[in-house]
This record gives structure tokens, sequence and C-alpha cells, in this order.
């Protein structure tokens, strides 16, 4: 018995210990980002808001994470030239997992400072984290998060990513009154939650559209032959191939399905829509067609100069998320200028009002419950390039 | 004072670290008999949908549906343990690691009950239903000066601390029985055990079976403090992570599991002010400690020599 309460003494010493470590370390961590945080002058009469974010910077999915932070950072760098308001990012990583993600976000609710939150990435992260948020009524934002019943968790949850609902049949539609489409095939990555998602939208809106689904066909996560699945779709001889699946996995069986000989145009979702899915797939790629927010290619003075921008500051051209990313700090900027002071209650309610503001994926507003209300592109790859639909 | 030291932030940490506690011990438990299961995130991950599915779908009370969570986890252990038995080092590591998968893929699959890769959401969150509960009595955490997130939190912690606390002191109470003797014994020889009249059969499948029991409690009250479950947080990648809790600590000794468990849980969160190296400290942690210490921190002669120095200094640690 003894031993047992040594051994427990001991076990509440090193606990102790580190909390007392964890302590000290959040004190100097807050020092070190409010420094790097934001360098520009504070102007008097300038409102000034502390912005947590939290992101997928390590891990697997990292490339997300940092597109995300990279336009943000962009976003912040001119919202605080122009002087009206001042931001300042307080950046979390989540490394991918729910339970990170969740502890991240409570750090960030737990500073008072702290008005709104944006992030997690992926949609597993976000449904964790956002009820959370709602119920210490902090306004969170998501950018990535594409699939249903985000907005619908509460009053302070938004989002401005287009979720599959509004971009795949926005798609669809396009790509049936071209191809005259009767028949189509679905093929899906059934273990990740947004590839999941935008298959349930493509069934439903089959079903809705009445066209006749010959094949239903799934696969997992890095997978690397797609043979099986796709001998069934070729024998379904369908007219269109819905695939729900990441551009990883989706170049690779638009390759294969190139060489079995199924010439039909595909039908992807936001996921799909990468450059890098031409990358992979080359001239297999082409007869993809995505329903997208972002057309990196459009000659809008407002992309020109967010690319060239980009590309000056971070080397590289940027993709989708941090398109979203970007225009979501101007969702929160704006927000800020009605709401007139940073009081969480206050900024909610402003934000929610937001209405036809000009970002660079177009024209945004919320729709009553926070999910986003605007007009999709669709676009299909052409000769190794994305081109609008037509 | 009280509610300023009471941080929802470091309680939801600290509440991690007591459920990764349980993980490492539902991992130390069949080591003890020699027996190296990686099938913790898979028990785990029913515990976790036995009690979140429960609650959700029967509104019954949610110690029931903890109880219940670990219990079905336990049962799998008892089923899964008996043919398994066969096998025994590398070999029964990869069962496991097999049927942890397996289970993922069920989770994976079985679209109707468990909706699939986007998950469960809506679990009943443990610190919330009892505050409703204390207040339908008429309690307030205003009365003693907490808001209610951190009563919330407080009680979460509270809870785990007490469960956390009891395992171990029935892991060692049993270690210094009759069982756990057997179970050392079967560890250092098989043969010899089973000569001197011990039933390896029911020693071994009672040592899986405890740790799948820890496993699925530990799941199932992952599901109440997260609120939200997806089979992706019961992934190999979590497996391995179970099992680093012990090896990094010490297999040999029960304080290695939790002292691995705290220390690395604490790692990532302490280096959140380096975001981008963090996960690559924690590699050369790992790294630099098998290269130096392959039994883990703690084993069977520190702690000798740390009871020795106690002994010479009265106490002092």
């Amino acid at each position: 018995m003894k031993v047992l309460v040594r051994k427990t003494i001991g076990i509440m010493t090193v606990l102790m210990l580190f909390i007392l470590a964890a302590c000290s370390g959040t004190s100097t961590e807050t020092g070190t980002e409010s420094e790097s945080g934001d360098n520009t002058e504070q102007a008097s009469g300038t409102l000034s808001a502390k912005i947590g974010v939290v992101s997928y910077l390590t891990g697997a999915g990292a490339a997300y994470g940092e597109a995300i932070t990279q336009g943000l950072k962009l976003a912040q760098e001119e919202i605080n030239e122009q002087g009206e308001v001042n931001i300042e990012l307080v950046i979390e990583d989540s490394a991918g997992e729910a339970d990170q993600a969740l502890s991240a976000a409570q750090k960030l609710m737990n500073d008072d400072e702290i008005l709104a939150i944006i992030g997690p990435t992926l949609s597993t992260e976000f449904l964790a984290v956002a009820p959370e948020a709602d119920l210490n009524g902090i306004p969170i934002i998501g950018t990535s998060t594409t699939v249903d019943g985000i907005p619908e968790i509460g009053d302070y949850v938004f989002r401005n990513a287009i979720p599959e609902s509004l971009a795949i049949p926005a798609a669809m539609e396009k790509a049936v009154e071209r191809t005259n489409a009767k028949k189509v095939a679905l093929i899906y990555g059934n273990d990740d939650a947004v590839t999941k998602g935008g298959f349930e939208v493509m069934e439903r809106t089959a079903k809705e559209m009445g066209l006749e689904i010959v094949a239903t066909e799934t696969f997992q996560k890095g997978q690397s032959d797609y043979n099986a699945q796709l001998t069934k779709i070729k024998n379904g001889n369908p007219d269109l191939v819905l695939a729900s699946a990441l551009y990883n996995e989706g170049a690779v069986i638009m390759d294969q399905a190139r060489k079995m000989g199924i010439d039909v145009p595909f039908v992807g979702g936001n996921g799909f829509n990468s450059p890098q899915a031409i990358e992979i797939a080359g001239e297999a790629a082409n007869g993809l067609i995505v329903g997208t927010p972002w057309f990196g290619e459009s000659d809008d003075p407002k992309v020109v100069e967010f690319n060239e921008k980009y590309e000056a500051k971070f080397g590289k051209l940027p993709d989708q998320f941090a398109a979203q990313a970007y225009d979501a700090l101007y969702i929160y900027a704006d927000a800020l200028k009605r709401a007139g002071e940073a009081d969480r209650d206050v900024f909610r309610d402003a934000l929610a009002e937001t209405k036809d503001l000009e970002g660079l994926l177009g024209n945004f507003s919320f729709d009553e419950i926070g999910d986003v209300v605007m007009d999709v592109t669709v676009l299909e790859i052409k000769d190794g390039k994305f081109v609008e639909f037509e | 004072m009280l509610a300023d030291i009471i941080n929802p932030y470091f309680l939801q940490i600290l509440s991690f670290i007591l459920i990764n506690i349980l993980l490492a011990i539902s991992v130390y438990v069949p080591l003890s008999s020699g027996q190296l299961s990686l099938g913790s995130a898979g028990f785990m991950g029913v515990g976790a949908y036995t009690s979140a599915l429960l609650t959700i779908h029967f509104d019954i009370p949610l110690i029931i549906g903890i109880l219940a969570g670990a219990c079905v986890a336990g049962i799998l252990g008892i089923i899964v343990g008996i043919p398994s038995l066969r096998l025994s080092g590398v070999y029964l590591a990869i069962a496991t690691l097999g049927l942890g998968e397996v289970i993922r893929v069920i989770f994976v699959n079985w679209e109707s009950l468990t909706k699939g890769s986007i998950g469960l959401t809506g679990i009943p969150q443990m610190g919330r239903e009892i505050l409703n509960f204390a207040k339908g009595f008429g309690f307030d955490p205003a009365m003693i000066g907490l808001k209610s997130n951190q009563f919330v939190y407080l009680v979460i912690v509270l809870i785990l601390l007490l469960l956390v606390i009891a395992t171990i002191w029935f892991v060692v109470r049993q270690q210094n029985s009759r069982v756990g003797r057997s179970l050392s014994s079967i560890q250092m020889d098989e043969k010899a055990a089973e000569s001197m009249g011990i039933n390896i059969t029911y020693y071994k499948v009672l040592s899986f079976t405890q740790g799948a029991f820890l496993a699925g409690l530990a799941g199932a009250l992952f599901a109440h403090v997260m609120g939200y479950i997806s089979p992706s947080d019961f992934s190999y990648h979590r497996a391995v992570e179970i099992l680093i809790f012990t090896v990094f600590g010490g297999s040999e000794v029960i304080l290695g599991a939790v002292f691995g468990a705290t220390f690395l849980t604490l790692v990532p969160e302490v280096l959140r002010f380096i975001s981008d190296y963090r996960y690559i400290i924690y590699g050369i942690v790992l790294i630099i400690l098998m290269a130096v210490r392959p039994q883990g921190i703690f084993d069977i002669h520190l702690l000798n020599r740390l009871k020795g120095l106690k002994r010479s200094k009265g106490g002092v640690r």
C-alpha cells in the first residue's frame, strides 16, 4: 500500500511539473506571437482586432494549411495598409487531428481578446470545434469545409467555402445540358468526409435530374489500382462519370479510365479542382468538369492582381484554398467595419448581415443560417488547361 | 483567484492527457504478460462508437453508455483474444493491427449506423450533461465562483482523474497479487510457467481482455469529451501513438506508461510557439530516446535507484 501511495504522489508531482511547464510555455508564446503578428503602426482611431486561426500546418495535408495561412497573411497585409481596421492573426496548428484542433481552438477561445476564429481546415476538425465555439459565443468561419450541415451547427458558425451541394449540381447541370447524358456512373472515396459528402450530393442530384445510375463504386485513400471499379463502370456504358475524389486519387482514376477506353467526360467536386490534377494525369485530365468559385486563370483584374501579389510574396501561384481564406479575412474586416467595435456579439450580427461583398471569388452574401450565397463558375479541362465551360 | 487558474484550455489538455494515460495502460497490461497488442485504437473506437450511438439514439444515461462501451470492447477482446493466443510477439502485433484496421473500415462502411467517414455529431458532452443535472438541483457554478465552461471542464478532469487513479490502483494491486505474478512468469517464460501449473490460456486472455476493456473505456470517455468522433480518430496512426506512449515511458513499469502518455501529449502543446517544427522535435526526442534508452525512460532499476535515493535523503525527489 505504501508503494502505491508513493507512486501516486510521484505521478502527481510529474503532472504538476508539466502543468507548470505548460503555463510558462504559453506565456512566452503569446509574447512571440504579438511580435510576429503585425508590425504596422497603430494609428489612432483604427479599430483593431485579434483573429484566431486554426490550420492544418504539419502532417500529410500541410499544403492546404499553408495555402490558407498564406492567403490570410496577404489579406491581412492589405487590410492593415488600408488603415480602417487593424487585424492581428494568431495562428495555431491542428496537425489535421480533431482533438488537436479542439485544443488549439480552446486555447484561442480562452483568450478574451480573440474576436473570432477562422478554420480549422478539415471538415472532420471543424465539426469538432464549431459546436464549442458556438457555445462560447465566438464567431467561426470555415474557409475549406464543404460538407453538408456546417452552418447549421449554430448561430455563430459561418462558412465561405462553396459547399458541395452548390458546386456539384451546377457542374452536373451544365455537363448534362451539353452531353445530353442519360446514364451516369458514380465513383467516390468512402473514407474521407469531403468525398463522401460530395457523393451524397451527386447521388441526390442525379436522382432529381432523372438520370439513370448504372454503377456506384467506391475506393479508399491512397489506392493506386482502380481497374476493378473502372471495369464495372465501363460495362455500364455511362454517358458521364461522376467522380467524388480528391485530386491525387482523382487524377489517377482518370488516367486509368482513359487507358481503359472510357472517354466520356468526368464531373468532379471541389477537391478535384486543382492544377495538380493536370500535372498528374496529363492528357487524360482533359474532359474533367468541376464547379468552383475559384478560376485562377480568369482575366478579372482582381484575380490577376491577387495572383501577381501572391506569387511575388510566396513564390508560387495561389490555389482555391488561398483565395477562399483571403476572401474570408476580407469578409471579417468588412463586418468589423460595420460593427464599429470589437465585440463578439455585435461582430456576429454584422457578419450575418454581410451582403453583396465583392471578393476574389465574386459577389458574396450569407444566407439566413450563415451559408454561402454565390454564383458558381463551371470549369473544364481542355488541352491541358482549365477553361470556362461553355 | 481560483477562477483565474482554472482555464478551459489547460483543463482540455489535462483531460486528453488522462485519456491517453488510460490508453497507455491498455497497452501496458497485455504487455505485462508478454503480449504486444496494437489493437488499442480499434478497441477504443468500439468503445467510443458504442457509447456514442447508445446515448444519441436511446437517450440512456452517460455512465451506462460509457460502461457499455467498455464492456463491448472487453467482450470483443475475449472473442479476439482466444484465437490470437496461438500467436505471439510480432505476429500478434500484426494480427491486432489488422483487427484495428478492420474495425475502422467497418465504421467507414456501415453508413446507416455510423454515418461513414463524416462521423457522429451531437454526442452528449460529459461535463455539460453533469452541469444540466446539477442545475436541476438548483446548483449554479457561480456559487463556487466559476463560469459555466470552467465548471464543465473541471468536472471532466475530476472524473477522468478519479478513473485514472482507480485504474492505476487496480493494476498495481493486481501486479502484486497471484494474478500479477502469473502474468509476469508468463512474460518471462511461457513453457516454464505452464510446467509450474499456471493456466496460461486463462491469464493471457485475462490480460488481453483487460487491455481491450481499458481501451474501450478510454474511447467512450474520448467520445463524450470531444462531442464528435469520426473513423479517422481511430486509425493506424492512433495505434502507433498509443504504443509509443508506453514504449517511451518504459514498458516494464506502470509509471512508464503514465509518464510517456503525459510527456508525449504535452510536448506538442508546449511547443506550439514553434508550430512548424514541433513534430520534428517530437520525432527527434523519440529517436534519441530509442538510441540511448531502448527500454524507455523508467525501468525497474531506475525506480529502485529513486527509491534508494528517497530513503537516504529523506524523501527528496
